[in-house]
């Protein structure tokens, strides 16, 4: 397997503070890598150290097997990114700020008309950036990161302040870009949702700690839904259930069965109609992140 | 590499005023004199037999303080356009040494700084000419007192870049700056060895290119102690 | 208000203002140990001489320089990250903000005015001089000092709200400043440049039957004029800001 990014044993220390501990991330070419974890996990900082922008108090970093100390600046230049809040000059226009990056990167002029038009800003090209909107600015930053024609795009909260037709635009740009131009792309978020909808491999990382790393289907099966049943008779009904062979649960008024199959749902209901029991609802009982944070670390405990 | 980032580096300095104030400092040194002479021409025309010579030092009395002041409102300008939107994380995070990034902020602020020193002596030698000091016009003079300040002052370039460039607070290199500008005021009570008496190109063995090789020795240190803690220090 | 105050203070704390308070005294220290010599040829003026030394350089740069510094510290943690929309977004009018502010401004330069004192005294101790303290003069050349600021604050607390970057209003400064060293020459112009009042009203070798050693007149039309053009100047601005 190819990595474009790999970690060894990583550690970033603030003083007494530490913000990561032993990262081992790996993102193999031609993936969105979605890196998932509540604010404050270490997911700025990580992405600060692939980006050089932090040293490491230990450990290594490649990308694109290289070594990112000593070939800082080969690797930045495959390299495109945003970094939390995006970065601009406020005197000067969107087509100005693009300038000033692109005349260090070297690329071809025409380059900006192209990323403004990707982002869709060039009707504002030649506006102050200071007067622009949070999304505007946000799809300035990923303008700028796509300049270069990156072949690694490192996106940190890409859609922060964007409104959702914004998201969706972003979203839809990132999901073309690997088959596209074959790029590969990290994306962090603190939405589950959010990383749901694009990545093809997930990273969680909470307390500095990568507790989570494999593909998003894996992801999905620690997710898996619970169907809900709110009936009349709950306790008779979750009896019902359990003597039927089915792995029900009662919890308060509501039966919860965790196989969500069609065919087992629908035989739940079959039952419990012919029980003569009043079905009111049945519903589909997604787990939240912190509830797959929660479950997760505590099997991490147990094993 | 270094070419490309010097020409980024023009492009964001446009609009917020460097050039004004690149202008306004020479020009301010001369129009001090102009007000000067407009008042009391005849006095200070008595005061000595080389007219052109006094004029000189007149004008001179006042380059080094502009210098170190205009140094330190520069550099922090320099500084505040990366820090306003945290886009140091953005311009380190280009395919470029941090080395660089550091040289190419002190050789436009070197540039803007030489500029001023040609200014100067344009509006030292025009104003001279406007004044009608005689006809032995000093230009070897003039051109030395317009260009030895700036190069005895890269020290003071060095050390203020650096400070601007760690301080999250531009309110600590400003105060820097108004210190070092107090010992240049004071630069006759000052010992040699003090880089902010270097401007004055005053010392003890009254040889002004003294003070420029030193300024321009002591200048490449500071400068590159200042580029090597730099270098060292995270990004935030 | 108080409240309002209270919360500035707190802001203010946590900004690192120390560094830039100290700063006067070590001028004070640096002009009083520069002079050490000079002061002590003069029997029974050691401290007229010493005093008069010192505040030439403090009073005629330093202060009036260091006073935007205080100005811009102030607006500083504002700028950054949209602190004015929060600020003016709480229950508290625009006027309030702006006096509360420049009156913590005022709280600084007397700060400092104090610590400077604090290095006459400390120089003196230093120095050996055994003659009496002129405590009246001093008092008076220290509060005058102070009065003396009250339009250069106005002028820099405006000029620090219009400006994002910390350099722009202190340019400003600068060149308002640095002809001060040619018009206090002036018999003419002197008394009536704002930026110079600082050192007349620190000048102890003038005339001590004046309250600062200026003219009533002078006080009131110079530094008391000015003081009304810049704090309503920036009062209004400030009112009219769009955040």
């Amino acid at each position: 397997m190819e990595y474009i990014v790999e970690t060894r044993n990583v550690s970033k220390k603030f003083g007494k503070e530490t913000a990561v501990i032993n990262l081992e991330m790996k993102i193999a070419k031609g993936e969105i890598y979605g890196f998932l974890g509540p604010n404050g996990a270490g997911k700025t900082t990580t992405i600060r150290m692939l980006l050089g922008l932090m040293k490491p108090t230990s450990g290594t970093i490649q990308l694109f097997n290289q070594n990112l100390e000593q070939n800082r600046i080969e690797i930045l230049k495959k390299v495109g990114s945003l970094v939390e809040n995006p970065s601009y000059y406020p005197h000067l226009t969107a087509y100005e700020n693009l300038e000033a990056l692109r005349k260090v990167l070297g690329v071809a002029k025409n380059r900006i008309d192209e990323v403004l038009e990707i982002v869709r800003l060039q009707d504002v090209a030649n506006k102050k950036v200071k007067g622009f909107s949070l999304g505007m600015k946000q799809r300035l930053g990923i303008a700028g990161s796509l300049l270069h024609n990156p072949e690694l795009l490192i996106l940190d909260e890409p859609t922060n302040g964007l409104d959702p037709s914004g998201i969706i635009e972003i979203r839809e740009l990132i999901k073309t870009l690997p088959s596209q131009y074959g790029m590969t792309v990290l994306i962090s978020s603190h939405l589950l949702s959010e990383i749901d909808q694009i990545a093809t491999t997930v990273g969680i990382v909470t307390k500095g700690q990568l507790i989570f790393q494999d593909s998003i289907e894996t992801l999905r099966k620690y997710a898996n839904q619970n169907v809900s049943f709110t009936v009349s008779e709950s306790k008779k009904a979750w009896q019902l259930l359990i003597s039927s062979g089915l792995q029900a649960e009662l919890q308060q008024n509501r039966v919860l069965i965790q196989d969500c199959s069609d065919g087992i749902v629908a035989e739940a209901v079959r039952l419990l109609v012919q029980a003569g029991q009043a079905v009111y609802r049945v519903e589909d009982e997604k787990k939240s992140l912190e509830e797959i944070f929660l479950q997760m670390t505590k099997e991490e405990n147990a094993g | 590499m270094i070419a490309n980032l010097l020409t980024s580096e023009f492009l964001k300095i446009r609009r917020k005023g460097f050039w004004l104030l690149t202008f306004l400092g020479p020009f301010g040194v001369v129009a001090l004199q102009m007000v000067n002479y407009g008042v009391r021409k005849d006095y200070l025309l008595q005061q000595s037999n080389d007219d052109w010579g006094y004029y000189l030092g007149n004008v001179h009395s006042f380059t080094p303080l502009a210098l170190v002041l205009g140094i330190a409102i520069l550099t922090s300008f320099m500084a505040s356009i990366e820090n306003e939107t945290n886009a140091w994380k953005q311009l380190i995070a280009l395919p470029v040494s941090k080395m660089n990034v550091y040289l190419s902020k002190f050789t436009v602020l070197a540039c803007l700084m030489l500029f001023s020193s040609v200014l100067l002596m344009v509006f030292t030698f025009a104003f001279g000419l406007v004044l009608d000091l005689g006809s032995a016009v000093p230009y070897m003079d003039i051109v030395q007192y317009s260009f030895f300040p700036f190069l005895a002052s890269l020290p003071i370039l060095a050390l203020q870049l650096w400070v601007s460039t760690v301080s999250q607070n531009q309110g600590i290199p400003i105060t820097v700056g108004i210190l070092g500008f107090i010992l240049t005021y004071s630069a006759f009570f000052l010992p040699d060895w003090v880089i902010w008496k270097w401007p004055s190109l005053m010392n003890d063995a009254n040889e002004p290119v003294q003070n420029v090789l030193l300024g321009v020795g002591v200048g490449c240190l500071l400068y590159v102690v200042g580029m090597i803690d730099f270098t060292r220090r995270d990004v935030k | 208000m108080l409240g309002l105050f209270q919360s500035e203070w707190f802001k203010l704390r946590k900004s690192k203002v120390l560094p830039i308070l100290l700063s006067g005294p070590l001028v004070g220290f640096f002009v009083g140990f520069a002079l050490r010599y000079e002061a002590n040829e003069l029997q029974g003026q050691e401290w007229y001489l010493t005093i008069l030394y010192m505040n030439l350089t403090y009073a005629l740069l330093f202060l009036p320089l260091i006073t935007g510094v205080l100005a811009g510290v102030i607006c500083r943690y504002e700028h950054q990250s949209g602190g004015w929309k929060q600020l003016l977004a709480l229950p508290v009018s625009r006027g309030k903000v702006f006096v509360i502010k420049y009156m913590l401004v005022l709280l600084l330069v007397l700060l400092i005015q104090l610590l400077y004192l604090g290095s006459i005294l400390a120089v003196g101790a230093i120095n050996g001089i055994s003659e009496p303290f002129p405590t009246e003069v001093v008092w008076k050349s220290i509060l005058g000092g102070w009065v003396a600021t009250f339009p250069l604050v106005a002028l820099q607390l405006w000029m620090s709200i219009l400006f994002k970057s910390f350099a722009a209003p202190f340019a400003v400064n600068v060149i308002l400043t640095l002809p001060s060293i040619l018009v206090i020459n002036s018999e003419r112009f002197g008394p009536y440049y704002p930026w110079a009042q600082p050192f007349s009203m620190m000048y102890i070798g003038g005339n001590e039957g004046d309250v600062f050693f200026i003219p009533w007149e002078q006080l009131l039309t110079v530094v008391g004029g000015s003081f009304v053009l810049f704090f309503l100047g920036g009062f209004l601005y400030f009112q009219r800001k769009a955040v």
